[in-house]
């Protein structure tokens, strides 16, 4: 039992990093634009396709492949921001529905170009297993978590050293006064924007090999996403961390109990439940006249 | 003086145009069977429509109510042998009852979470169809959902088999729905509900009871789209968990927001433009979804009304209203 326990928790923790990994771009995003972006699953999904591509077609390396998918769906962020998101500032319902046309056409873009069947992405560290006690685990899974860990340290270092990171928490604060002070709000719009992006293309690459990359593989991550970050309180980003992992870990460890056709409820139930008695998240603030 | 008049003219030209599609189409069944699809498409559609364009509630689960009308009316169906029309009163009352019941969760947030709450209670009702065999009959779908029985009348017998005689019913239901629509729009509650979604706030300080008039509007508009999910299921024939994604959810949305949100006539384009676009582009599936995800953000960018609202712009920009009009020159 303990043993199961063991597993299930290591394996919900690798689910909640690449939640966490979703959450972040989300919350982050939505500090500086008080956007919710619909659409960061199918970056998502466009991440793990492009990784895909980049490692069949270009380098047989998986890092550089990453990298590479990284830098493009940050790209791909930019535009959306100055093209969609920034013109709408402002209308939060026009906002959401223009995500979820993107929704729409990124989804059926990928399946218009590389078809609706999944593709198998073979990375050698998913073969190699390490073995805990007498639990076996495949390297890519302890080094999601790792590198998510990683990725999550050095997110913070940047967010309170260096000034780039205190203007973007200056503008998550208080936009009109990161104005007045000087900060370049736009900037700062736009390079988080890509930074979100990024990060969802990252999960994309990350889960990839693990479980196939197909078009609708950004889905659940996003609803993830978005649970862990209303769990956590909406733009909190030690929160968005905190909500990713309890969602993973909860839906895991719920399997030993219930039929895991209904995992995916179950962490949403948990988090109706708690935001029932908590409607500002674990870590959020309630803020008077906040949407 | 016939200008005031035209909107009811036209009305009327297109209801006999869509009432005589039967004769006009004999020869091409493709276009009655578009029809059928555009008016199962657009009695859920009206549904959100008074949510989203006359409520300013944003509802991402949709479809999942839709679900709950079209299971019920099923299980009411096959296993209790029940007959259409009480199934249909049945599982619009359960749907409705249910949209009621979680939009009472639902309104305990606001703005974004909202929306993802109601997103997450699409896909958790997804996930009861998709898992409850015992009942919905699980991934595979809910099969040999009967027509509705013919209706008998002296010696003439109307069965319902035929895709015409069907077409009647679907018409039918998807004009009950506008009406149901037009009723709500130009009453008080309606208009209650108008003052809602422009400053909530203000609203409640006028004495309007918001929490009760948003939950009515969600309960008429999750049992609306119960009855458009029973309309789907005696379509098809079958029950399936895939028409009630958080995907299609998405869809109806795009639906009501392309016709024009808070129009009367906007679900009315909006379905018949998503059933009829890939036929005139002769596109495949997922390019007609990409187009109409590129139309839906230009749509927002730059006609924040619709194509109703499109229309209704053209319409005054050929008959400029007139200056020496009676009514303008009247002191």
């Amino acid at each position: 039992m303990t043993e199961a326990l063991l597993e299930q928790v290591i394996n919900g923790l690798m689910m909640g990093s690449i939640y966490v990994l979703v959450a972040l771009g989300l919350v982050l995003i939505y500090g500086v634009m008080h956007v919710v972006n619909f659409a960061h699953g199918v970056l998502f999904t466009l991440g793990g396709y492009l990784g895909h591509f980049f490692f069949s077609q270009c380098w047989d390396n998986y890092w550089v492949a990453t990298l590479l998918s990284m830098l493009s769906v940050g790209l791909v962020g930019y535009a959306l921001e100055r093209g969609v998101f920034r013109p709408l500032s402002g209308n939060l319902r026009n906002q959401v529905i223009a995500s979820l046309g993107l929704i729409l056409a990124f989804e059926n873009a990928v399946i218009a170009l590389w078809g609706p069947n999944a593709l198998q992405w073979k990375v050698a560290s998913t073969e190699q297993l390490v073995s805990l006690g007498e639990l076996r685990f495949s390297v890519h899974h302890l080094g999601i978590i790792a590198l998510t860990m990683a990725m999550i340290t050095a997110l913070g270092l940047f967010l309170k050293h260096t000034r780039f990171g205190t203007a973007i928490r200056a503008t998550s604060q208080n936009q009109e006064a990161a104005l007045v002070v000087g900060i370049p709000v736009q900037r700062v719009q736009w390079s988080t924007f890509a930074l979100g992006s990024a990060l969802a293309a990252l999960g994309g690459c990350l889960v990839g090999p693990l479980f196939l990359v197909f078009p609708q593989m950004g889905d659940v991550p996003l609803v993830k996403g978005l649970a862990g970050i209303l769990l956590g309180g909406m733009g909190s980003v030690p929160g968005a961390v905190v909500g990713g992992l309890i969602l993973g870990v909860t839906e895991s460890v719920s399997t030993l109990f219930l039929p895991t056709d209904y995992r995916d409820s179950i962490a949403f139930m948990v988090m109706v439940g708690i935001l029932l008695f908590r409607p500002q998240g674990l870590w959020g603030q309630r803020v008077r006249g906040e949407e | 003086m016939w200008r005031s008049r035209m909107p009811w003219l036209a009305l009327l030209l297109v209801m006999l145009a869509l009432a005589g599609a039967p004769w006009w189409a004999a020869q091409q069944p493709f276009v009655l069977h578009m029809l059928v699809t555009a008016c199962v498409l657009v009695v859920p559609a009206v549904g959100l429509n008074l949510m989203l364009g006359h409520g300013g509630l944003v509802s991402l689960g949709h479809m999942g109510f839709a679900g709950i009308g079209a299971y019920v009316a099923a299980v009411l169906m096959v296993d209790a042998r029940w007959a259409f029309g009480p199934a249909v009163c049945a599982a619009m009352l359960a749907a409705g009852v249910a949209g009621g019941l979680i939009s009472l969760l639902c309104f305990r947030f606001r703005g974004h979470f909202f929306m993802i709450v109601t997103l997450a209670f699409g896909l958790m009702l997804h996930a009861v169809m998709n898992n409850w065999d015992a009942v919905t009959r699980g991934a595979a779908g809910f099969a040999g959902i009967p027509r509705p029985t013919p209706v008998r009348w002296g010696d003439a017998v109307w069965s319902f088999g035929p895709l015409p005689h069907f077409y009647a019913l679907a018409l039918a239901m998807a004009v009950i729905a506008f009406v149901v629509q037009y009723l709500v729009v130009n009453s008080n509650f309606g208009r209650s509900l108008a003052a809602i979604r422009q400053d909530e706030r203000l609203a409640r300080s006028r004495g309007v009871d918001t929490l009760l008039y948003k939950t009515t509007v969600f309960a008429i508009g999750t049992a609306l789209a119960g009855m458009g999910g029973v309309l789907q299921v005696s379509f098809l024939r079958v029950a399936a968990p895939a028409s009630f994604t958080m995907l299609e959810s998405i869809n109806m949305v795009l639906i009501v927001i392309i016709g024009g949100a808070g129009s009367l006539a906007g679900p009315a384009l909006g379905a018949l433009l998503y059933v009829a676009l890939p036929e005139l582009l002769r596109l495949s599936n997922e390019w007609r979804l990409v187009i109409f995800g590129v139309m839906l953000v230009l749509i927002t960018l730059f006609a924040p009304k619709g194509l109703a609202g499109l229309c209704a712009r053209a319409w005054l920009r050929v008959w400029p209203p007139q200056r020496d009009a009676p009514a303008s020159a009247k002191p």
